[in-house]
């Protein structure tokens, strides 16, 4: 749980705009909530059919950088849905965020997940040229943080 | 209205009543058996579920709408239409299952609930409008795909499959979430 001095800011949250709208729009949060669950499954789905290639698993046809090249786009987009999803519905109850354990795992799951995706993904899945150990520990990394971060997005609710 | 259309309706409207609270009693004696129950109940369990439920779309939604793209010409225009079909629909059936079976037993520890929401229904009729598309697809215009496999524009049918087989996967999603919070 975060430490009690965060607490002002999740509650200047709240008293925005955007999260009284959010509040006070009975279909909102369940329509907000689907577009999040539709770019989950686009993000979780292409980190799962790149990453499982490196394993030989899954893609029979094309290489890892190919597959990788032809969902990228889409990739891209699905996490500008979840970012553009994700804000007014942490707005719409930032308190509950605030004191359950699953979010503030989840930002930092999220942080991780992006540096390990610029970083060691991009060298050593993407390219498809570095060492086979490597390759393996970045995909086995980046199926356990974004499975990780959709987990503890179904979290917030209950812990 | 003559006497035998009346004695007719009202033995439809009995008949249908009579369906309706086996239905009924049958989503109370499924939900109030101790494993379904249990479920609900558990601090931990109906999360875990509904998380298996929920991460499965990744395996079932996104490789099945990658089908639907290539069909519509948006996605892996360069490949095959066979082939990706090929590559992707083994995923298609494992995500499938495992969506089945964890909306079963999500299904069963709010049976009641799912039993009295419009919602559940429209889902239950989406579901079928997949499989029913799906079936359809594969059985007329999909049996002869070697003539568009690689062509850049593939028949209408074969984009109207695509673009249905999409819509209504989305509409699944949000009944979902509209069951959620109903």
């Amino acid at each position: 749980m975060l430490s009690e001095s965060w607490r002002p800011y999740f509650e200047w949250c709240g008293n925005t705009w955007l999260g009284s709208s959010v509040r006070d729009t009975v279909w909102a949060f369940p329509l907000i909530e689907t577009f999040h669950l539709l770019a989950l499954a686009v993000l979780l789905g292409t980190v799962l059919i790149v990453n499982l290639r490196v394993f030989g698993l899954g893609e029979r046809y094309v290489s890892v950088p190919q597959i990788a090249r032809q969902l990228e786009p889409w990739m891209l987009i699905a996490v500008a849905v979840l970012f553009a999803s994700g804000i007014p519905m942490a707005f719409s109850e930032p308190i509950k965020c605030f004191e359950s354990y699953s979010f503030p795992i989840k930002m930092g799951l999220i942080v991780v997940g992006i540096a390990s995706q610029l970083t060691i993904q991009r060298k050593w899945v993407i390219t498809g040229d570095a060492a086979a150990g490597k390759a393996k520990f970045a995909a086995v990394l980046s199926i356990v943080v974004w499975t990780a971060v959709g987990a503890a997005g179904k979290g917030i609710p209950y812990v | 209205m003559n006497s035998f259309a009346k004695a007719t309706s009202i033995t439809v409207n009995i008949s249908e009543s009579n369906n309706a609270v086996h239905l009924l009693s049958f989503c109370e004696w499924l939900q109030n058996l101790p494993w379904a129950s249990g479920i609900k109940h558990s601090t931990w369990q109906f999360p875990v579920v509904e998380s298996v439920h929920s991460l499965a779309l990744s395996v079932m939604l996104w490789p099945a709408a990658l089908v639907d793209l290539r069909l519509l010409g948006a996605a892996m225009t360069r490949r095959p239409v066979s082939q990706v079909a090929a590559q992707f629909l083994p995923w298609v059936w494992t995500g499938f299952f495992t969506m089945i079976l964890s909306g079963a037993l999500l299904f069963s520890s709010e049976a009641v609930k799912c039993y009295n929401s419009p919602f559940f229904r429209v889902k239950v009729l989406l579901l079928g409008v997949a499989g029913l598309n799906a079936l359809i697809f594969h059985k007329t215009v999909f049996r002869g795909v070697a003539e568009w496999d690689k062509a850049d524009s593939t028949p209408l049918r074969a984009k109207l499959a695509g673009g249905c087989s999409l819509a209504v996967w989305i509409g699944v999603v949000a009944m979902g979430r509209a069951l959620a919070y109903a």
